[in-house]
Parts: C-alpha cells; structure tokens; sequence
C-alpha cells in the first residue's frame, strides 16, 4: 500500500515536476493603481523600471496601470482590485485600505522616506489666455459669475487638496475663525456648476470641453496642459497654498499571495532613485533630491505652502471633520 | 432629459429677454453688442454645463453597470454572476423520463416499465475567478444520490486539480454527459468502466488543447460502480491521456480526430457480506452476469486483490458524421472460500452517428440549427445512430465464481436509434437493441434481449 502510494506522489511529481518550467514564469506583473492624473508619470517611470529590473535581475517585468479618482481607487483595491502598489493622492486613502481591508499594516507610511511621498506637489489655478476674469487669489473665485471647475472632493484625492487649500487661506484670512472659512468656502462652491469624479475629469470639463473661468487643480496637471496648450492658458499661482503629499505603498497582502513583494518593493523604492525623481520632476512634479529639484527648479512658481498636519491636525481629523458622511462639505454642497 | 428640457428652457428665456431688451432698441450698436455677446457666453457656457453633466451621469451609469452583478435566464440555464465574472451560479436541471419495452419476453425475465432515469439538479459556479465547482444530487428512480460534488481549481490551463466525488478518468463514453450519449443507455462496455468516486486528479490541457491529461487516486469502486467511502486504507489510480493531434488543423477532415488510452490499477478487497463484484446488465438494464453469492462463506464470490483495467479509446467527428469506439478489459482478483483466480472481462464497442439535418456532430451533442415550431414548418434536428457492441467474461469465471445456468458468458449487442433534438432543451430519443447472450440459461442460451426503449430529455 504504501509502496503504490509512494508511487502514484513520485508520477505527481514527475508529472508537477515536467510542467514546473513552465510554471516557474519568469514574467511578472504588477499592478499599480493610482490616482487621475499620474498617468504620464507612471508610463515612463514603469518603462524605466522595467529596463531598470531587467538589467539588474534578468527579470522582465511589466506594471499595469490603473487611474480614476483617489478615494474610488481606494474603494476598488479595498473591494478586491488586486494591487500590487497603490500610488494615491493621499495618505488618507492608503489608510482606509488598512482599516476596511486589512491590505497592508497600520504603519505603512513609515516604510519608506519621506512619509511615503516620493514627490509633492501643490494646488494652483489655470485660467483662460489673457485671463480675462482678472483671477488673481482665492478671493476672486468667490466673486459673482466666476465659474469655477474643482473634482468631488468625495470621490478625488484633488478636490481633498484643493478644498483644504481654499479653507487654510480662508482660516489665515480671517485670523483662524472656522465659521468665517465655512462660509467663504459655501460661496466658492456655489460658483461651481459641475463636479467631476477626478482630476483628470476636471481638466476635461475645463479644457477639451470648455467649461469654467478657472480650474484648481494639482500643480503638475496644470503645468502639463500649459506645455500641451502653451497659448491658451495661463497658470496662476495663488499667495498660499498647501503641501499635497500623494503617498505609495506595497499592498502586503496581494505581493504576498502574488509571490511579487521583492519586484513590488524595489519599484516603489525606484521612485526615490535619482532616475526615479528626474522622471518626477520631468512631470512637473516636486522631488526630494536636491538634484532634480536644482534642475527643474524654474518651472514651478513660488507658492507659500502650509502643511495638513498644521492646520486641520492630519488627514484622519480633517477627514472627519470635511469629508466623511455629514460632515461640513456634505452641509455646504447641495447639488 | 431633464437637462434637455431645462435647456429649452433658457434658450427660451434667453430668447424672450433678447427680443425684449431695451437695449436692442439702443442705438449704441457697441454696448449692445457687448451685451449680446455676454449672454451668448452665458448661454453657451449653460448648455455646455448641462452637455457635460450629461456625459458624467451616462459615465457613471455605465460604470455602475459594470458593478452591477447579472443575471440571466437561458437555454443554458439560470445563472448570476458577479460584474467582475470571478463570482457565479449556475442553476440548472435535467431530467430523463423513459419507457422501456421488452419484445418477446415470454418468460417475463423484463418488465415493461415507465420510469424517471434521472432527475438531477446542478449547481455549478465560480469562487474567486479560478475555483470551479460542481454539485449534482440525482432523485432519479426516486432514490437520492449524489452524482458529482466536487471543486477545480484553474491554477493553469495546464494544471488543474479537482477534488471531491466525480467520474473516474477513465472511458470514453462514460466521461461523455448523459445528455450527449448516442443512445439512451450506454453500450456494454461500461459494466468494466468504473463510474465516480471520490478522490483528487491533477488535470489539464497541453498545446492548446491538443493534448488533454488527468491523472488522480481515488478509493477505489467496482465495475460500472460508484462510492462515497472507501472501507480499506489502499487507493486506486487512475490515468488518462487524449490526443486531438489535428485540432488546430482548419477545417481539416481529420479535426474531428481523438485517440486516447486509459488505465486504472488498484486493490479491491471484498467480504462475504460485502464482495465488492458487480453485476453486469444488457442494454435494457437486466443483469445477465453475476458472480455466486449466498451469504456463506462458502458460496460467496469476493474480490480479493489486485484490480487493473485499460481502455484504449477514439473519438471522430467530422461534419454531420461521427464515430466513437472503446476497447475495456477489467482484470481482478476474486476468491470463493479456499479457491482464488485473476480473471479477465473484455468489453468493446463501436458507435456511428449522422445527422440528417445537416448540423454538426460532436461529442457534446447536436445543435438544432432550426427549433421545432410546427407552426413555422421547422422541424429541429434528427440524427440517426447505430451501435455493436459486445461483453466476454472470463471463460474461467464458470463454474466456481458464476453459475453458468443463470449468468451469461458473453452478451453481443446490436442498436439502432433516432434522436429528435426538438431544440436546445428537449430531445426525444428512441433505441431498438437486441442482445443475443452465450450461456446464461438451465440449457442453452438465455433468450434474447429485444428491448425498445425510449427517452424525452429535458435540459435547462
């Protein structure tokens, strides 16, 4: 008995053993999902890496992309969309992947340098050739007839950023009072005729569709068109802003499962890599490496930039204060 | 629509305000012209707001519909699946109401009967994109019995594994659905073919299907049996490989072409109380083979050792044209008291089909091109079929393990049927098959078998 057991799990493995080749694929996949407008960035960064790996380890290695709104990013990778990286506008989103879905560990941001932000940017205007509507600060976009294209902070990372920028200015404004900045921000909103689901959406409402007197979006999406479009549009930076910091991390337990930890790993920490900021900065976003900073320095404006931990105490208060279900966006925006 | 009508709406106010302003009476054509060129933005913009507001609500009700689970009702069943498609049920029913006549049987050896054959429910379904997993309870007969209950895992399409109760890797026929055989019961053959049981098999496809592999160890059954539990600790194993070699051939006469072999070995251990032997039945499911059993221990048959069975087997198609034939030996060990012997069973059979209306034979069945609508003048699809097949037991079977007066030695089975797919769910089916026996009677041979059978099948 024994004897034939032997036998039948040797002809198994023989057999596991005839097909391992071909399931030992060398290949491998990663998915990336991330928010609306990175879609530039990643494609050559993921070209640089896949080179990058190739050389190092003989490894090929192709990264999947996947954009849309950073918190229904978040939403998908949470219900199932099997990420191996997630790159999101905020660390507000990368922390709900932890505590609705358990994906990576509560201290991901701490893994890798800067809070996990690899580059930064911030939020500024763009307005139409010659601005004509004399759109100048935060105050203009609350004059009567000014129209207004910002995405729905509920579903995108970027409204979160620009509506946090709108109430910091508002709070400075009138010397730290909340009930003066909830109402400059109610009449910023009131100019807005359309809410997109993302960054990417909003820049279509504005530019491909004509919409709106100014759009406030990420600085590195508004540079972007301005090199597209180099005639049309005029950037406009406003006198204070804020740091937005788009967080990466591992999904731990998709690499896991996926045997893809060490490639997932080593991509992430490649945004870091002089290579990794270049290409960063090269898309208009703000690098870390002096370097690269240096080189690029004269595209971006000089903007006075507050941070979120400085004025709204971090992104799980500020969230829960603004965002979450019946909080203040929810009372001063009634479509 | 709302947005249309709101629309309307202000061009309509636009225009009334247009028609009736003051300032179209001035004369200071530059104010005026500055005026109308603002309200013309105005308006612009408002149309393109509700233009774009538009676009979002259909972009968000296409995507939501991309969330939206499914669910269908067709010929092919009941199902609901999940928007990804990594989540879904099946439901489906089959049930196979008989008649069974028996032409001359003076002797009453068969009874003229009506009867529910199979009356199964499958719930078939998709866990986690790749996990497969089949449950199929059977009343047919009025009793219950689990058919098949089983999970697959999809790791490659190389490299499958199945556990749980299913068919045993082994005959040609018996691995074919029952709502795609020939003829209403399967050809002699199948009493050496073992049924399901319960096990795991490691299985797949190679180059792109023209290669088909499984290979698995189960507890172990019978001929023609099934099982549920194994009641000793030794396993049977059971290995099949099938070749297409000229499936990727277009168009080819030979496409159509498969030829495989399969084997099983294994230790079968019976008692007296329980002998682990089959019985083996004609085609009008009468047993005409049994091995001696009296509840003693000294008139009680028992396998005793060593079971081992090879099948070579092919499989041809080719437009409405299509063959099917098996070669089955079954050799096991059995023991009556102090007496013991290896014997060997043999079983063969042949099978051609056409379909007069012209569709496509395959081994999984007919496709009616047209339904049968009476009304419409269609008539579905016909096929008729035709089989020989044959059954030696072993000459040294007789007299010690079976007696020669009342089982037969041999059973040579000739059929003719017509199968009438009506559509995709319901096929008639009707079989004459006459079996002639060698032994088997107190003198001579038993009489013949001339058995009408008939079927209406329906599938859903």
């Amino acid at each position: 008995m024994l004897k034939k057991m032997i036998c039948f799990l040797f002809v198994l493995y023989v057999t596991l053993g005839l097909l391992s080749p071909a399931i030992a694929q060398k290949d491998v996949t990663l998915l990336n999902v991330s928010y609306d407008p990175t879609r530039e960035l990643y494609q050559e960064a993921n070209a640089a890496f896949a080179k990058y790996w190739k050389e190092k380890t003989g490894q090929t290695v192709k990264i999947n992309q996947s954009h849309g709104g950073s918190s229904k990013q978040a939403r998908a990778v949470i219900d199932g969309l099997r990420a191996d990286v997630v790159t999101l506008a905020l660390a507000y989103d990368v922390d709900a992947i932890h505590e609705q879905a358990k994906l990576l560990p509560k201290d991901w941001q701490k893994r890798l340098q800067h809070n996990s932000a690899p580059y930064t940017s911030t939020l500024a205007f763009l307005v139409r050739k010659g601005n004509p509507k004399k759109i100048k600060d935060w105050d203009d976009l609350l004059r009567p007839g000014i129209s207004v294209i910002t995405p729905n902070p509920k579903t995108s990372g970027a409204a979160r950023w620009n509506y946090l920028a709108a109430w910091g200015y508002a709070l400075k404004k009138n010397n730290g009072e909340q009930t003066k900045a909830g109402e400059f921000i109610t009449k910023l909103y009131k100019n807005v005729p359309v809410l997109d689901s993302g960054a990417r959406g909003a820049t279509t409402t504005f530019v491909e569709r004509g919409i709106g007197d100014v759009l406030i979006n990420w600085e590195n999406e508004l540079l972007l068109i301005k090199k597209m479009n180099p005639n049309d549009y005029v950037m406009v930076a406003p006198s204070l802003s804020i740091l937005a910091e788009p967080t990466v991390s591992i999904v731990d337990k998709v690499v896991d499962k996926r045997g893809t930890r060490a490639v997932a790993q080593a991509y992430l920490e490649y945004l870091y890599s002089e290579e990794g900021q270049e290409i960063a900065a090269k898309h208009f976003y703000r690098a870390h490496s002096p370097i690269a900073v240096a080189k690029y320095e004269s595209q971006f404006p000089k903007i006075n930039l507050f941070t979120i931990d400085e004025v709204f105490g971090g992104w799980q208060k500020a969230h829960k204060t603004h965002f979450a279900d019946g909080g203040v966006f929810d009372k001063i925006y009634l479509p | 629509m709302r947005y249309f009508r709101l629309f309307v709406f202000i061009l309509g106010l636009n225009a009334l305000s247009f028609g009736s302003s003051p300032l179209f009476a001035q004369e200071n054509g530059s104010l005026a012209l500055d005026s109308l060129a603002n309200r013309l933005e105005a308006v612009d913009q408002q149309v393109r707001i509700l233009a774009r507001k538009m676009e979002l609500e259909q972009e968000a009700a296409a995507a939501k519909k991309k969330e939206t689970p499914s669910i269908a009702a067709t010929a092919d069943g009941f199902s609901f699946k999940s928007a990804d498609g990594n989540y879904m049920l099946k439901v489906r029913a089959h049930t196979h109401s008989d008649g069974r006549f028996f032409l001359g049987d003076d002797v009453k050896v068969a009874t003229n009967t009506f009867l529910i054959r199979r009356q199964r429910f499958l719930f078939e379904g998709t866990v986690a994109k790749i996990y497969d997993f089949k449950f199929m309870p059977d009343f047919g007969g009025g009793q219950f019995v689990l058919q098949d209950a089983y999970l697959d895992a999809r790791f490659l399409p190389y490299l499958k594994l199945r556990a749980g109760k299913m068919k045993t890797p082994f005959g040609i026929e018996r691995l074919q659905s029952p709502l795609y055989i020939s003829f209403i019961e399967r050809g002699l053959p199948n009493n050496l073919v073992p049924n399901r049981d319960v096990g795991a098999q490691v299985h797949g496809d190679l180059a792109g299907g023209v290669i088909n592999y499984m290979i698995g160890a189960f507890n172990g059954v019978a001929d023609a049996g099934s099982g549920d539990r194994d009641t000793f600790d030794s396993k049977d194993y059971a290995a099949r490989l099938f070749v297409q070699p000229f499936l990727k051939s277009q168009g080819g006469a030979l496409r159509g072409l498969g030829i495989g072999v399969a084997v099983t070995s294994g230790t079968q251990t019976g008692t007296v109380t329980t002998p682990s032997l089959p019985s083996y039945v004609s085609p009008g499911q009468i047993a005409f083979f049994r091995y001696r059993t009296d509840g003693t221990a000294a008139g009680t048959v028992f396998a005793d050792g060593k079971i081992s069975r090879l099948s070579p087997q092919a499989y041809y198609s080719w437009s409405r044209f299509s063959l099917l034939g098996e070669y089955v030996t079954s050799s096991q060990n059995v023991t009556r008291a102090t007496t013991s012997a290896k014997l060997e069973n043999k079983a063969s059979q042949a099978i051609a089909t056409y379909v007069l209306t012209g569709e496509n034979a395959t081994y999984r069945g007919v496709t009616p091109k047209k339904s049968f609508e009476p009304a419409a003048g269609t008539w579905g699809a016909f096929e008729l079929t035709a089989r020989v097949s044959k059954l030696d037991v072993d000459d040294d079977a007789f007299p010690v393990f079976a007696n020669p007066q009342s089982s037969a030695s041999e059973a040579n089975a000739w059929a003719v049927g017509l199968n009438w797919y009506m559509n995709k769910n319901i096929k008639f089916v009707v079989n004459y098959e006459q079996t002639s026996f060698k032994g088997g009677a107190a003198t001579g041979d038993r009489l013949d078998e001339k058995a009408i059978l008939s079927r209406f099948q329906i599938t859903y």
